[in-house]
């Protein structure tokens, strides 16, 4: 399969000003792989781009990998106001309702780009597409008072290990989501399991 | 006018009329993979309807309805508009597709294309750089359920499954599959 050699997310931009990659030892992540190399049908929603690597990571299993890219919809959640408009917003960005259920989200760093009225919303609607009991694993900026100003592209090494391509260019403040923080918008997510990484995020499992 | 079947001979199909259109080249050609040069939908061409055929091709123009090339591949070139549901032996996307995509050998979404749909065939390559909203099934019992033939388990712990899959309706029959697998 072809690779960008530079995997820096896809746009000139960031081709030119991107970090180098730094694979992340991610111990929760190895967790879903290792669920999934148990065998079994799994339904994964990834609320990121489609990246290469990741079609490659779960294509050895018996899957469907649907692909939300939702990155170009967060200025849009972010800017309502109203709950019914982000809602409707959210439930637009998100694929239609299939019949099977998802098994898996993969959220990345999107957390971190979401303010909490949009954060609510999106991942109420993200419940509704998911059978009870499926996972949600999400990367939130927790010791770092900074994030770059833009969502990361993310994509598996192996089974253990991810690794993040930044963008360069400005940084933001992180919102720190606090376990907390995150409870209240997103209640139907339980925190099966928290780590902290070695660049200072937090890794979590939610559970639904 | 229609330039399918432009580069390959005399059947070119064509009608002056605005209605829908189905297009069909008439002659059986053996499967793409280079034996000959691919028809061509021409940047200047439009078409609302169905396409059939029996040759490889090139659009790079616009295409809204279905395409059918079940035995032979598709290509959408960088300048190539294609609102349907596609169905072929390989799909090769450079330009916009919306629409799903059965390739029954394989799909390959290149870095220039920007595609929301879904994909069902045994071999997917997305290239990084590639806009694409959609579902890609990688299961392969799901896709024998699709394109009717089995499938070669990918890995051994993957293929050992034993949940049940989900019935899809086949959408399209397709050509034989050869071998499971990401490329």
């Amino acid at each position: 399969m072809a690779v960008d050699a530079r995997q820096r997310g896809g746009g000139s931009a960031a081709a030119a000003g991107a970090l180098a990659p730094e694979p992340l030892n991610a111990p929760l992540f190895h967790s879903l792989m290792q669920r999934m190399a148990n065998g079994g049908r799994w339904v994964l929603l990834d609320l990121g781009a489609a990246r290469s690597a990741t079609i490659r990571a779960f294509g050895r299993f018996r899957c469907r990998l649907e692909i939300v890219d939702l990155a170009e919809g967060l200025d849009a959640l972010n800017g309502e106001t109203d709950v019914r408009r982000v809602r409707q917003r959210a439930e637009q960005l998100l694929p239609a309702r299939r019949g099977e259920l998802t098994d898996i989200v993969l959220c990345w760093d999107l957390i971190n780009y979401l303010n909490q009225p949009a954060l609510a919303a999106l991942m109420e609607c993200v419940a509704l597409r998911c059978k009870r009991g499926a996972l949600a694993h999400g990367l939130i900026y927790y010791s770092t008072r900074a994030m770059p100003e833009r969502p990361s592209a993310f994509v598996p090494v192996d089974d253990q290990h991810i690794a993040q391509h930044a963008w360069a260019g400005r940084d933001r403040p992180a919102p720190r989501y606090t376990p907390e923080d995150l409870a209240r918008c997103m209640p139907r997510y339980g925190v099966e399991r928290g780590r902290l990484l070695r660049n200072g995020m937090q890794e979590f499992l939610f559970k639904l | 006018m229609f330039e399918i079947g432009k580069k390959g001979g005399p059947e070119s199909g064509s009608r002056p009329d605005s209605g829908p259109v189905r297009m069909e080249t008439s002659a059986p050609r053996p499967s793409a993979m280079g034996s000959r040069e691919a028809a061509v939908i021409g940047p200047s061409i439009h078409i609302d309807g169905d396409v059939r055929g029996e040759e490889d091709l090139l659009i790079e123009g616009e295409v809204s309805g279905t395409v059918q090339l079940k035995n032979n591949s598709l290509t959408i070139g960088p300048n190539g508009k294609v609102r349907a549901d596609v169905y072929a032996h390989s799909i090769y996307v450079d330009g916009l597709l919306e629409g799903d995509m059965y390739g029954s050998e394989r799909v390959n979404i290149r870095k220039s294309a920007q595609v929301r749909g879904n994909i069902t065939s045994p071999r997917v390559s997305l290239e990084d750089g590639a806009k694409f909203k959609g579902s890609i099934e990688m299961d392969p019992q799901a896709v024998q359920g699709v394109v009717g033939r089995p499938a070669t388990p990918k890995s051994a712990p993957a293929a050992a499954a034993a949940k049940p899959v989900a019935q899809q309706a086949p959408k399209a029959e397709a050509s034989p599959v050869a071998k499971t697998g990401l490329v």
